[in-house]
């Protein structure tokens, strides 16, 4: 049905997506694998006619049922482009908090893909215009048709009280109900191909099944083709018929999904399986820990004492504590929490977006004061790694710089631990080749670096003053697999080394897996189970740790 | 999917550059900086160094007079002309030039540095001192700045001094306000919690942590600050309560041309011409900041 034919993209004489071939018949799942800059994204995008003016296609061809859409060296016929868009082929993007219009009713949304696909449009351009600002010619005994077809596309993508969410705006739906409406949204005229560019990375994992398991229900039902676009390897395997893996451009390997997984052909697809983490491998970085680990781990928990103990803690989120008449609301978003982190271990802390993982690790660092309870801490001043790697470091300062600063703070806070400035500079060196980096960093800025070696220098600064705990906010959720796989064997080298606690945030349950001795599970504020790694995955006391744990 | 992570850092070194994804824009934009930035070089520089010499050396003095040169046109002697006292109009340009770039500067350099001190502190803590501060700001603002200049001007008496402290308190909301949001927008960012995490002190975060990060943002006001610290110094010697005479101002020139615009045109157009240099080249120099900040 769809044949994309030898397909070139470039940017600026950047060709950034190679002679691509590529084809789906109906009812088939093509998933497109590929790291971020891979150019999966920009074949999607090319193929829905939606890339930027500046994109120039210098080779090949797209064919939708042998009707050429795109050629290259002719424009874009945006004529021809907008019969298909909508009717025979949509898209589903990543975010679901930007792809809808935030000013208008959600139902109105879905419903303007009908108007804009009704038989009877308006003619000519005044009448058009005014059609488009709702001035008039809308009058029509289709209201009420619309209306109950846009209902219908809400009860099949299972959204319930279908009434309510119709009317509401997209700020009071979650992101799994928005991501919902938007499927509905695309689904609403019966595409014959649907795009799915990343649809379950902004969403919980619980939310990603239902959402992964609506898109293969819809496929069988409907027997629409779909190109699935994601990083991630797991997902496509469980949704895709076949694969393509995408590298700098090229489709470096498509074939049969199973096929891929068993026999990959290429050095490339098999370290980018390797990469992902998963509980069916080993775990590889404690071979000799397997052995020696649980013995450690249960003497260091008789023996030592914890880095942290928090007894019965319950912290509260202050609203409206910035205005001068606003109501000062306390909302108790942690209730009673008890745990201990050891010296040396990695404790996971898994749960839902919004249960309260973010505001215990805050208390813990002592950024909310507004708690009730207890936390001992025998360590000096624990650290954080953030997830957003370009957003956590100071984009004014050289990474030298950024190496140093936390030496100077504790030096202005502690005389004991003044130190020189060759001291510092030989610190901050150090420091940059724990993490894996070269000294030809020492003096560029953050902008010049990649979001994994961001990553590299902010565990870097976090680790320059010895902290006993370092509190890891999904450090590792915004980098590609590859990536990914560096940075957590990074941070597991560094704790041997160095003797430190993780306290190890992350909604990926097999980064958990792979990272933590213990997880620690919570659910709307409470945390509901601790247990050993392997205990919890063989036998959850739960039933919501087992669905969570599940449900990767 | 992250754009940026498109690059590898050596490429992220040549965007930096200048480099566009645009094709064509590349050459389109250069030049488009280039013609903006280099426009705003060459007259500001030009306005700077006339100014800036007009306030040591002028060919001729500014305040001597001749009778038997009275309104006399533009010629090779008097490159402006004369005006009513037979002084040389292109000297006394040029010392007006000097006095009102210096004023303007200083104006800005007070109310910068207010703006940034209590922008960032307002910003960076909120709380009551915030609102006091927004309200007080905001009282400020309700006036025309023409007025309340006017107003400071008539308690304080008549002056250069006092022109730039009246002007340097009109002056400091807008900055506030600036400074004031980009550090409420800093304040949250994962940097600088880190560096609270890490102990850095109050004051050195404020100003060595976040205050570098809003430069090219506060640069832009200050350009905006500068042109119209400019004009309200030229429209308060314009009425009389500026630099006084003899001193020369290009204000209290084009005040005084005023009478004679009919017979003695240059008198008025000269200090106009000048006004407008200033003003045109610093915002062309702005315009060009802006556009290669982006």
């Amino acid at each position: 049905m769809i044949r994309i034919e030898n397909l070139s993209v470039a940017f600026d004489k950047t060709e950034v997506v190679k002679n691509v071939n590529l084809d789906l018949v109906d009812g088939e799942v093509l998933g497109v694998v590929g790291e971020s800059g891979s150019g999966k994204s920009v074949t999607a995008l090319t193929l829905m006619g939606l890339v930027s003016e500046s994109a120039q296609i210098t080779s090949g061809r797209i064919l939708f049922d042998d009707v050429v859409l795109q050629e290259a060296g002719k424009p874009r016929d945006q004529v021809l482009y907008r019969r298909y868009q909508g009717a025979q082929m949509s898209m589903i993007f990543q975010e679901p908090m930007t792809s809808l219009n935030p000013t208008q009713r959600v139902g109105h949304q879905v419903e303007e893909m009908l108007w804009l696909h009704a038989e009877h449009r308006p003619q000519g351009p005044w009448k058009q215009a005014s059609d488009a600002l709702r001035l008039s010619g809308r009058r029509t005994g289709q209201k009420e048709e619309f209306r109950t077809r846009v209902l219908e596309a809400f009860h099949a993508v299972g959204l319930r009280d279908e009434e309510r969410v119709y009317t509401s705006y997209p700020h009071q739906l979650s992101g799994g109900m928005r991501q919902r409406v938007m499927i509905a949204m695309a689904l609403i005229l019966h595409p014959r191909l649907l795009v799915a560019d990343e649809p379950t990375t902004a969403l919980d994992v619980t939310v990603q099944n239902q959402i992964i398991a609506l898109l293969r229900k819809i496929n069988s039902k409907q027997n629409n083709a779909m190109l699935f676009i994601t990083h991630d390897l797991n997902l496509a395997r469980r949704l895709c018929g076949r694969i393509a893996v995408m590298k700098d451009g090229r489709v470096v390997e498509l074939g049969e999904t199973e096929e891929i997984f068993r026999h990959p052909r290429q050095e490339y697809t098999k370290r980018l399986i390797e990469a992902v983490p998963s509980r069916m491998k080993k775990k590889t970085w404690s071979a000799d820990a397997v052995l020696g680990k649980a013995a450690s781990a249960e003497a260091a928990l008789n023996n030592s004492a914890p880095v942290v103990r928090v007894h019965d803690l319950s912290v509260f989120y202050q609203d409206g504590s910035n205005s001068l008449f606003g109501q000062k609301k306390k909302q108790c978003v942690v209730a009673d929490a008890s745990f201990e982190i050891y010296p040396g271990e990695s404790l996971g802390l898994v749960g839902e977006s919004g249960c309260g993982k973010t505001s215990l690790s805050k208390a813990i660092l002592g950024m909310n004061r507004s708690i009730r309870g207890e936390i001992v801490s025998n360590t000096t001043r624990p650290q954080m790694v953030f997830q957003d790697p370009y957003s956590s470091l100071n984009p004014a300062k050289t990474i030298g710089w950024l190496l140093q600063e936390p030496l100077r703070a504790a030096g202005a806070l502690d005389r004991s631990k003044v130190m020189t400035k060759a001291d510092m500079e030989a610190a901050a060196y150090d420091m940059l080749h724990r993490v894996g980096m070269e000294d030809k960093y020492f003096h560029r800025k953050p902008s010049q670096l990649s979001g994994g070696q961001r990553q590299r220098v902010s565990i870097g600064q976090a680790l320059i003053t010895h902290p006993g705990l370092v509190v890891a906010d999904e450090p590792v959720s915004a980098l590609d697999v590859t990536i990914q796989a560096q940075i957590m064997e990074l941070m597991r080298r560094l704790q041997q080394e160095m003797k430190l606690a993780y306290l190890f945030i992350s909604h990926d349950i097999n980064v958990v897996y792979q990272m933590c001795d213990r997880i620690m599970v919570m659910k709307e504020g409470r945390i509901i189970e601790v247990g050993e790694t392997e205990r919890l995955f063989r036998a959850p006391k739960e039933e919501y740790t087992r669905e969570l744990l599940s449900s990767s | 999917m992250r754009m940026e992570e498109k690059h590898s850092p050596e490429k992220d070194i040549e965007w930096k550059k200048g480099t566009s994804w645009k094709k064509g824009t590349l050459w389109k934009r250069r030049i488009s900086w280039n013609k903006y930035l280099a426009a705003g070089v060459i007259m500001t520089g030009i306005a700077l160094t006339i100014g800036i010499l007009g306030l040591f050396w002028t060919p001729y003095s500014t305040t001597a007079m001749s009778a038997a040169e009275k309104f006399a046109p533009p010629s090779i002697r008097h490159l402006f002309g004369t005006d009513n006292f037979g002084r040389d109009i292109f000297s006394r340009v040029m010392q007006g030039m000097g006095t009102t770039i210096g004023i303007s500067t200083l104006v800005v350099l007070f109310s910068g540095t207010a703006g940034i001190l209590l922008g960032a502190i307002t910003g960076y803590f909120g709380g009551l001192l915030d609102e006091a501060v927004m309200r007080v700001t905001d009282a400020v603002n309700g006036f025309p700045s023409i007025l309340l200049a006017l107003v400071i001007i008539s308690i304080l008496g008549n002056g250069k001094h006092n022109v730039i402290i009246s002007l340097g308190i009109v002056f400091i909301p807008s900055f506030v306000r600036i400074v004031r949001s980009e550090f409420i927008r800093l304040r949250d960012a994962d940097y600088i919690r880190r560096a609270r995490l890490m102990g850095v002190g109050r004051l050195r975060i404020l100003f060595v942590h976040i205050l570098p990060n809003i430069f090219s943002v506060f640069w832009v006001s200050v350009m905006i600050g500068f042109n119209n610290a400019i004009l309200a110094e030229s429209g308060m010697s314009y009425l009389g309560i500026g630099v006084q005479p003899p001193d020369a101002s290009l204000g209290k020139m084009l005040s005084d041309a005023q009478g004679y615009l009919q017979s003695a045109p240059w008198y008025a157009l000269a200090p106009g011409l000048a006004i407008v240099w200033i003003v045109l080249g610093f915002s062309l120099f702005s315009e060009g900041v802006r556009r290669y900040g982006e």
